[in-house]
């Protein structure tokens, strides 16, 4: 009786391995995110599923955020170090266009963002980011960078869960890798495409992780932001997949002549 | 006094100098290779008899999404295996396990069936897959919902990859199980209808359809009675894919290539005939032997003359 | 002016608070130093961020994932140095990034190269650019490269041990003429003429040393170096996707090209067959 009374564990963990305690702040949510560069646009995505193992933690959250009027960061990794970085980054934003009456340019914000997610070098924000928008010159431009900082201009850029699946299908669709180009066609330029072509791709992408990456699903939400004196016509004449739906987003300074679009639509839950 | 030497002791048990073996090899490569497991929700409840004025029966269902890792491996996998005529195996755990443990009891079950003269009844089922799976002591990884009609009465359990079994009137396995068993815990009730059984199991394998990662696409559903197996597959498909928003034809001449190289693959012999049914004789017509359709048949290839 | 007066006059306080991250911008305070970095609270935070990142290649399984794999090249030459790099960012077995700038522009004078965590290099050789700035703005004059690859070595070697991951070469002319340096995270500061660093570097160097000469003409020596990355990005898995070229001249850095490796090597294969089938003709006329 006392031999079993001492040691009551022993009968169920005759082979477990020993139990290590440490101190562990990260967690993996799940969920994945896109950007792609237009000559006058920028096209910044994200799916609204966060998760932990094999639960679903909400089917809404949101990982794409307008910045300023020319400025939309998407954020994946874990989601407590996302919210929080793009809450500091917010407020460094406002600060600066209290102290200097105008609002940050995309190429500083990406420079911001490095300094920022450098400054936690030894104990790093769990988190993807890639930046869209709208350059001073009217180009569209995405910017990616890795947890601790370091970042590149881009044509397209996906992350998250699936990158491995939407980044392949990127480059063949964006920059034409693996495909030989049609006799007699023009010198090829990446992220020159027409929007309508790029929603296509974004949507696809989109669609096609959520059938085969378990983290990714629920929703989907498009910012859209688009260069002074791109008239979004284009983008209302859109046929709108099922079930989308499309509004502007409110400029946050005084508003510039760039616009802000928000595409949003519905995935598959399961 | 005689010394009497005792021979080589040899190895009693069951070995699992493989399973070292495998531990070794993980060790030594980038890790052991991903097996695809169903991350699942599997599901069976027993219905009929009492109040309902229903024959007495079980409703087995599952999900068909196979997983490996976080990536879907098959979206319409079956995860409800056949064993004997009126006992069917619902599987969740290591998708190879499952498929080849339902597959080898089954066999087993028909031989015995042979040899006894008489259909098995479900506890043999039961008792064949817990001393199978407790001898790999859990490494075979099998979760198992099994249900059947015998000549007892209709019956339902579950066995665990370690080779225990419970024998309950609702049960679920997989991941999905806590999401399902929601359902159930909130919904069933003894002596329900077929019909109303029917619509429990696929409401709680919806529940892990919508609620468990691991779990997803389509409803199968197997219904057993004294009178036989009936099995829905894909008796509800709430996840189907839309319409893509693009058209992702390559044009011809897409694919760079460095070397071009055309060989036939289709040899031609003339055969001729010398001996047998089909030798000529002198006075006879041969006539053609009738051809069905199909590959090589009537309107099968076209052989490049 | 009275800001900063009173700011320095101002007792010194913990630089972590939200509050006093506002005052400069993200690790810079208003003076424009580097402020302290968070830590984390544990008894060994090199060991916490070994578990989290591969930073060290130690833990590949790690969660954070960081850019990794490379072949760099610079050499010095009559005609100055030429620095070639790849353009390949791999995480695990995934090509993270081919389009990577691994050449860092840290003034028109002064270039860097990229090997090891993509951050690391990316943002002191920044920082480095800034420092020679105020080099130049306080002493009338441009710092020389040994001092400013000196800066570089005396700020990582202040980390060492704590996780940071740098091969760089520090390239520039001054008055000296053309200079080169080699400086890693380990605290290794090296002066020389020929230099490669990264993942590939075993084949760099093969191609490298076999045609190196410090009397090369500028068509050879970019040619070279050119080779000697198509090279080692043909055979290292690690290496690859393209080539960028730069020339460093008395006049600051020129950017000479970029270069698809695997196009590059169809056409070098092309040029070898060519030239062996002359051969064999020559040869056939001979007899």
């Amino acid at each position: 009786m006392t031999l079993l009374a001492q040691s009551p564990m022993s009968l169920h963990d005759t082979y477990a391995a020993p139990v290590e305690h440490r101190f562990n702040p990260y967690s993996e949510n799940g969920g994945t995110i896109l950007a792609i560069a237009g000559a006058d646009f920028s096209v910044i995505a994200g799916d609204t599923r966060q998760s932990e193992g094999y639960s679903i933690q909400t089917r809404y959250a949101r990982k794409v955020f307008q910045l300023t009027d020319n400025a939309v960061l998407a954020t994946n990794g874990f989601a407590a170090d996302g919210k929080n970085f793009v809450r500091r980054l917010k407020q460094s934003l406002e600060w600066y266009q209290h102290n200097h009456h105008k609002q940050m340019g995309l190429k500083a914000i990406a420079r911001l963002i490095q300094t920022m997610l450098y400054g936690r070098r030894f104990f790093p924000y769990y988190v993807y980011n890639i930046l869209g928008g709208i350059e001073e010159d009217g180009s569209g431009a995405v910017y990616s960078f890795d947890p601790v900082g370091s970042y590149e201009r881009e044509a397209c850029r996906a992350a998250g869960a699936a990158q491995a699946l939407v980044q392949p299908f990127l480059d063949n669709q964006i920059y034409f890798k693996n495909q030989q180009p049609e006799p007699g066609a023009e010198p090829f330029v990446p992220g020159r495409l027409p929007l309508s072509t790029v929603l296509g791709l974004v949507v696809d992408s989109f669609t096609s992780a959520t059938e085969r990456h378990i983290e990714v699903g629920d929703g989907i939400e498009i910012f859209i932001v688009m260069a002074k004196g791109r008239s979004p016509e284009s983008l209302l004449d859109e046929k709108l997949g099922e079930g989308m739906t499309i509004e502007e987003v409110p400029p946050v300074g005084e508003g510039g002549e760039e616009r802000t679009f928000l595409l949003s639509g519905p995935l598959k839950r399961d | 006094m005689t010394v009497q030497i005792q021979p080589q002791e040899e190895a009693v048990g069951f070995d699992f100098s493989n399973y070292a073996r495998n531990q070794f090899l993980g060790q030594h490569m980038n890790g052991l290779p991903k097996a695809t497991s169903t991350g699942t929700t599997i599901v069976g409840l027993k219905f009929g008899g009492g109040d309902s004025g229903e024959e007495e029966g079980v409703c087995l269902g599952a999900d068909t999404r196979a997983t490996a890792g976080d990536i879907v491996a098959d979206k319409n996998c079956e995860k409800i295996h056949y064993l004997t005529p009126m006992i069917r195996c619902c599987g969740a755990g290591t998708a190879a396990d499952t498929e080849f443990v339902t597959n080898l009891i089954s066999s087993n079950l028909e031989l015995h069936a042979l040899s006894q003269g008489r259909p098995v009844r479900v506890v043999t089922a039961m008792t064949m897959l817990k001393q199978y799976l407790f001898r790999y002591q859990g490494h075979v990884g099998a979760h198992l919902v099994l249900g059947g009609v015998d000549s007892t009465g209709s019956h339902l359990f579950t066995i665990h990859a370690h080779g225990s079994t419970d024998k309950l009137p609702y049960v679920t396995m997989g991941s999905g199980s806590l999401a399902a068993m929601a359902v159930f815990e909130s919904a069933y009730k003894p002596y329900l209808k077929r019909e109303e059984a029917v619509a429990l199991v696929a409401r709680a394998i919806r529940a892990g359809i919508f609620n468990d990662l691991g779990s997803g696409s389509n409803v199968d559903v197997s219904i057993i009675t004294k009178a036989g197996c009936e099995t829905l597959r894909n008796y509800e498909m709430p996840n189907e894919r839309g319409v893509k928003s693009r058209n992702y034809k390559f044009r011809r001449g897409t694919t760079a290539w460095v070397k071009e190289n055309i060989r036939s693959l289709i040899v031609k012999e003339d055969v001729k005939i010398t001996s047998g049914a089909g030798k000529e004789q002198p006075g006879i017509e041969p006539h053609p032997v009738p051809v069905g359709a199909g590959p090589g048949g009537e309107e099968g290839m076209d052989v490049d003359s | 002016m009275n800001a900063i007066i009173q700011n320095l006059s101002t007792p010194s306080h913990l630089p972590t608070t939200e509050e006093d991250e506002l005052k400069g911008y993200g690790n810079l305070d208003e003076m424009g130093r580097i402020k302290g970095m968070q830590i984390p609270r544990v008894p060994d935070p090199t060991a916490f961020l070994n578990l989290y990142t591969d930073s060290m290649s130690s833990n590949p399984e790690a969660k954070i994932k960081l850019a990794h794999g490379t072949t760099t090249l610079a050499f010095r030459f009559k005609g100055g140095i030429i620095v070639a790099v790849d353009s390949r960012a791999t995480a695990g077995s995934y090509i993270a990034s081919g389009t990577v700038k691994k050449v860092i522009e840290i003034n028109p004078y002064l270039l860097g190269t990229m090997a090891g965590g993509a951050a690391d290099c990316q943002y002191w050789e920044t920082y480095l650019g800034m420092r020679c700035r105020l080099y130049e703005l306080r002493n009338k004059e441009r710092i020389s490269v040994a001092a400013a690859s000196k800066i570089l070595s005396n700020i990582v070697y202040g980390y060492k041990g704590r996780g940071l991951s740098m091969g760089t070469m520090i390239c520039g002319w001054d008055k000296t003429g053309p200079a080169l340096f080699y400086v890693d995270s380990e605290g290794q500061r090296l002066k020389g003429d020929l230099f490669s660093v990264g993942s590939g570097s075993t084949f760099a160097y093969g191609v490298l040393d076999q045609g190196y000469s410090y009397d090369l003409s500028d068509e050879e020596a970019q040619e070279l170096g050119r080779r000697s990355i198509i090279a080692a990005g043909h055979r290292d898995a690690f290496s690859g996707n393209t080539c960028n070229l730069y020339h460093v001249r008395e006049n600051g850095w020129e950017f000479i090209g970029n270069y698809d490796v695997s196009q590059q090597w169809y056409e070098y294969e092309a040029k070898k067959k060519a030239a062996r089938e002359a051969a064999s003709s020559e040869m056939a006329v001979e007899v």
